[in-house]
């Protein structure tokens, strides 16, 4: 019996080839984006004081990329996303790369107790107020900014990321370099 | 010349194929710009139902939220039993809405809550969003902290992804527990406006459980 969609489903198994090889060459992760910001703006200083009772101004970190996140802990994206920012922060130590977690609107408590399932050893911020978020283009949380060593917003990404990603952490690395 | 069994040559053949990639590309092509695809299920992890709608670039999914769930996380964000009753008993879906195009597509997927229609017993409405409940909580005088959760937790009324962007947040219909509705889903892709229709979405019924007889 002649077959005549042999050369069809050839065809088809062919092309799906050369899409998912193209797609498999181009190694991304379609989760794992850091879009560019049409429009960079500077960075609105700020003044917060961290859960550890320390005192944080971010435009001490002018030199340094800062990775600046808006998170609640009730927030389940926040969460998911908050182990893979500890181990990017362990991954970048003496890099010249800074993660801040803001976390909007709850109180030293709920974040201390969160903490506890969350063990995390970078900063997090309180913007227990709202005052904050408010500086910067946030719509919804969880929103992450990066920030270049001159201090201008430069990538947004909305919702939770695998920040210890090797392709995040190269874009990082990248704006490191003259 | 090499023959095959069908008694063509193999260079027939690859010329054979070879038109067939093209048309299976056009095919593959044309399968991404296909119409939404909408599922229903339960979700893995809410373990309760979910409406879905899946496009090229675009994935929108409610999930149903109980009424006690509700209660529970509003009164803990500091809100009253009443504000927390009046919330709950205001038909709440948890939603997430993607951009899961791939990085290359510069595709940015834009919606705004206020040109979606709920379809509810032969009339039109509009759901009730961020704005709409920000003005109820000044009228009753809600705890800012209160307030701050609810703008937070919310989906936002408009937002705009890129490739990879995505939000989870609640979504407030303003029908009773229990109501069936469809939604009209809108979306803009580059500019260009899109829309898919969730038939037979139901609002989750308010569960009360009694202690058993003895």
């Amino acid at each position: 019996m002649k077959t005549p969609l042999r050369p069809f489903l050839h065809g088809m198994l062919l092309a799906s080839w050369l899409v998912l090889g193209a797609a498999q060459a181009a190694g991304y992760d379609a989760t794992q984006t850091l879009p560019p910001l049409p429009k960079p703006f500077a960075a609105p200083d700020f003044t917060l004081r961290g859960e550890d009772g320390k005192t944080y101004r971010l435009s001490d970190f002018r030199g340094k990329v800062v990775v600046l996140n808006f998170w609640a802990t009730w927030c389940p994206p926040c969460r998911y996303e908050m182990p893979s920012m500890e181990r990017a922060h362990q991954k970048v130590q003496g890099e010249n790369i800074v993660l801040l977690a803001i976390d909007v609107g709850e109180s030293e408590e709920r974040v201390f107790e969160f903490t506890g399932q969350y063990p995390v050893t970078f900063p997090l911020l309180l913007d227990t107020d709202g005052a904050i978020i408010k500086k910067y283009p946030v719509i919804g949380l969880p929103t992450t900014f990066v920030i270049n060593p001159r201090g201008i917003v430069i990538h947004r990404a909305v919702g939770g990321r695998e920040w210890d990603n090797e392709q995040l952490l190269a874009q990082l690395r990248k704006l490191l370099k003259p | 010349m090499i023959r095959t069994q069908f008694g063509t040559t193999r260079l027939d053949y690859l010329v054979s194929a070879i038109r067939q990639v093209t048309l299976a590309a056009v095919m593959l092509s044309l399968a991404t710009t296909a119409a939404a695809v909408i599922n229903t299920g339960t979700d893995a992890e809410a373990e309760l139902p979910y409406w879905e709608v899946v496009e090229h670039g675009v994935s929108m999914r409610l999930v149903q939220r109980l009424p006690d769930q509700t209660r529970g996380f509003f009164q803990a964000r500091g809100f009253s039993i009443a504000d927390s009753e009046l919330i709950a008993q205001s038909c709440v879906f948890q939603t997430v809405f993607k951009n899961v195009a791939p990085p290359s597509d510069p595709d940015v997927i834009e919606y705004n809550l206020d040109e979606w229609v709920v379809h509810v017993a032969g009339a039109r409405r509009k759901m009730k969003i961020r704005e709409d409940w920000q003005t109820e909580w000044t009228a009753r005088r809600a705890p800012k902290a209160a307030q701050l959760a609810f703008e937070w937790g919310l989906i936002p009324t408009r937002q705009a992804y890129r490739s990879g962007d995505y939000n989870w947040g609640l979504s407030i219909f303003n029908l009773a527990p229990g109501t069936p509705f469809d939604l009209d889903v809108v979306w803009r892709q580059s500019g260009e406006r899109r829309s898919a229709r969730l038939k037979g979405v139901v609002c989750a019924p308010d569960i009360h459980v009694s202690p058993a007889a003895p």
